[in-house]
């Protein structure tokens, strides 16, 4: 008895750091976000209790709403575009060509390029006057003069979901890849002695023994790219006319550009609200894998 | 009419040349086995006779056909593998069906085709478990049962018992056996275990570094190996070798000098120059205890008492390894003297270059 206590003890002696580490980082945040959504916060020193009446404002009128949905709206077409790309390029770089060293490393760049850099270059891209984009196109002539990209909201709204995707396609490029090379290659020469072609058994074979790596990426995603805000901060600041204004931009906006603590603070709680969903779908696919795999 | 002929066939992976121009002919129905040890190139000639890895030169002819180009499909040939490759997110219903199911087979047509070799094998009740829920002779089965339903010419086995425990591999072996009896299809078979070949095999294969050793039937290769390779590898425990110079060849009778064993005049018709080095081969089965045409004495270093057999393992005054097997349990102990004895006419000879000498 004595002995299970001593050896509880020291097991909490042991956790004790990684426990105070996660209390002060994790725990106590959350837990004062929670408590400063209540209350009217801004930068006077002093704040008041004020209820649900954050959450009312913020639900009741003005648009966070609209926020919400093209916030789902840019994430999902963002993860979309990752995972389908992702998987083309990792098809690519799996097929055994001359080169493909070679190509693996270039994949590389956006993964390795640090992201503020990566982004400055699309802003300088999609700009009008000086940009590659508009200056390609005005010579093929399809486009008449030039054009702004992130002065308008849609293109706007586009052109940073065409970023996220390209800083964020590498990453899963090289995850799928892996998981390609993780199936027998016995399970492919007997389906092509049995005369499966190559696109029959990517449907029949590949694409069905990657669903764990598909499902594990695309919820990974969905949770870093729902909260992604360097770029569209770098390139729109959530503009034109609040275009570009997913719910990290809105929730930075409120606190911190317009001092509204309290309210930025209920914009936050929501935001949690939605990862943890996610995180929950996320560790239920996780669990259900992983005893499917034990069947 | 050979159904399967492989014409000087070689393969090449870079400079290395892995087959070396391989000659053999198969018959309809005939149950083959390529047999060698790691690296002897058995896998990588039945994989080129699948169309899995290409021919460098030389040709592959399956029922006339030369098919050194076709892809698998269209060899008529079917395939089990090693790791029997079975898909693990299908059941085994979807496994069996799959080459029909490429093939776009009409759905009745597939159902009564997987319903048959399920049946073949004894799997009706398995048809909707996933391999993952298999035991290691049920998964073997359902990688069969995939090769059957194509109806092949030639069914391909690339070692399919060897990842199966020992009593399960000589229940797979007899189900294999028996598999072939009641389809009476034309099978090649890799193998490294000796006793897979000598048990299962109409004609065995055996390939020592990408060449063929020799090809016969199992009790050909038993009682006539061509060379010191063969002799060495078929047959368990090994063949004992002793070697020695010829002291005398005179035409009828043939003279070996062993050394501190003494000399052994052998009957046999070969003129060989008197010096050159000989050796002899004796299987460990064909000793007997206390007597025979010529006795050796040995001290066993090790015993092992089988029950069914004895084995005696000593070592000779020249170093070699020297094993004798008895039925029973004769009066054979560890670290005394024992003679031990051969008939003559059970004694195999092998000249300098290692090729029997008859």
């Amino acid at each position: 008895m004595t002995s299970t206590r001593s050896a509880s003890l020291f097991a909490l002696a042991l956790l004790a750091p990684a426990i105070l580490y996660i209390l002060a980082i994790v725990a106590y945040p959350l837990f004062d976000t929670v408590v400063l959504s209540f209350t009217n916060a801004a930068l006077r020193p002093a704040y008041d209790f004020v209820g649900w009446a954050n959450y009312e404002r913020i639900f009741g009128a003005g648009n966070f709403t609209e926020v919400i949905i093209r916030t789902f709206v840019w994430t999902f077409a963002s993860v979309s575009l990752k995972m389908i790309i992702g998987m083309f390029g990792a098809v690519l770089l799996n097929a055994s060509i001359p080169g493909q060293t070679l190509f693996r490393i270039l994949t590389m760049p956006p993964w390795i390029v640090p992201m503020a850099i990566g982004i400055f270059m699309w802003g300088w891209m999609y700009n009008g006057q000086f940009g590659m984009l508009s200056g390609l196109l005005q010579n093929f002539g399809l486009i008449a003069g030039p054009f702004p990209f992130l002065a308008y909201g849609s293109s706007a709204f586009w052109a940073t979901v065409v970023t996220d995707v390209w800083i964020g396609v590498p990453m899963v490029t090289i995850y799928f890849l892996a998981s390609m090379q993780s199936i027998p290659k016995d399970l492919h020469e007997a389906a092509w002695t049995d005369g499966a072609g190559r696109l029959y058994r990517f449907r029949r074979i590949t694409l069905p023994l990657m669903v764990p790596a598909i499902m594990t990426m695309s919820l990974l995603s969905l949770i870093a790219t729902f909260n992604s805000f360097d770029i569209i901060w770098i390139l729109t600041q959530g503009g034109p006319s609040n275009q570009t204004t997913t719910m990290i931009i809105d929730t930075y906006k409120t606190a911190i550009g317009s001092y509204r603590y309290g309210e930025g603070a209920a914009r936050a709680v929501v935001i949690c609200i939605f990862v943890s969903i996610f995180c929950i779908v996320y560790f239920r696919a996780v669990r259900k894998l992983s005893q499917g795999e034990v069947k | 009419m050979s159904q399967l002929s492989l014409k000087n066939l070689e393969k090449s992976f870079n400079e290395a040349r892995i087959i070396k121009g391989i000659d053999l002919d198969v018959s309809e129905g005939e149950f083959v086995v390529f047999v060698g040890p790691s690296g002897c190139g058995k896998s990588t000639l039945l994989r080129m006779i699948a169309g899995l890895e290409d021919v460098t030169s030389g040709d592959i002819e399956i029922s006339g056909k030369v098919v050194n180009d076709l892809p698998p499909v269209q060899r008529g040939i079917a395939m089990v593998f090693q790791s029997y490759a079975l898909y693990p997110h299908m059941t085994v219903y979807e496994n069996i069906a799959f080459p029909l199911r490429v093939e776009k087979l009409p759905k009745a047509e597939v159902e009564a085709r997987v319903d048959a070799a399920a049946k073949v094998l004894q799997l009706e009740s398995r048809l909707q478990h996933r391999p993952g829920q298999l035991s290691g002779g049920q998964r073997q089965r359902v990688a069969i049962g995939r090769a059957i339903v194509r109806q092949p010419k030639i069914f391909l086995f690339d070692e399919p018992l060897s990842n199966l425990d020992a009593a399960l591999r000589s229940e797979m072996r007899i189900e294999l056996m028996e598999l072939h009896k009641r389809l009476g299809s034309t099978m090649v078979y890799v193998t490294h275990d000796q006793v897979e070949a000598m048990t299962m095999a109409d004609k065995i294969v055996v390939l020592d570094a990408g060449e063929i050793s020799q090809i016969g039937s199992p009790l050909q290769l038993y009682h006539k190996p061509d060379n010191l390779f063969v002799a060495g590898f078929i047959g368990s425990p090994k063949m004992n070798f002793i070697n020695g110079t010829v002291a005398k060849a005179d035409g009828t009778t043939l003279s070996v000098d062993l050394g501190p064993l003494g000399n052994i005049a052998l009957p046999r018709s070969t003129k060989a120059k008197a010096g050159a080095p000989i050796t002899l081969g004796i299987r460990p089965e064909h000793l007997q205890l206390g007597k025979g045409d010529f006795t050796l004495k040995v001290t066993p270093n090790i015993v092992e008492y089988l029950g069914i057999h004895t084995v005696a393992y000593s070592t000779l005054p020249g170093g070699e390894n020297f094993i004798a097997l008895f039925e029973g349990a004769p009066a054979i102990a560890e670290g005394k003297v024992s003679e031990i004895g051969f008939a003559l006419d059970q004694v195999h000879l092998f000249d300098q270059a290692g090729l029997a000498v008859y």
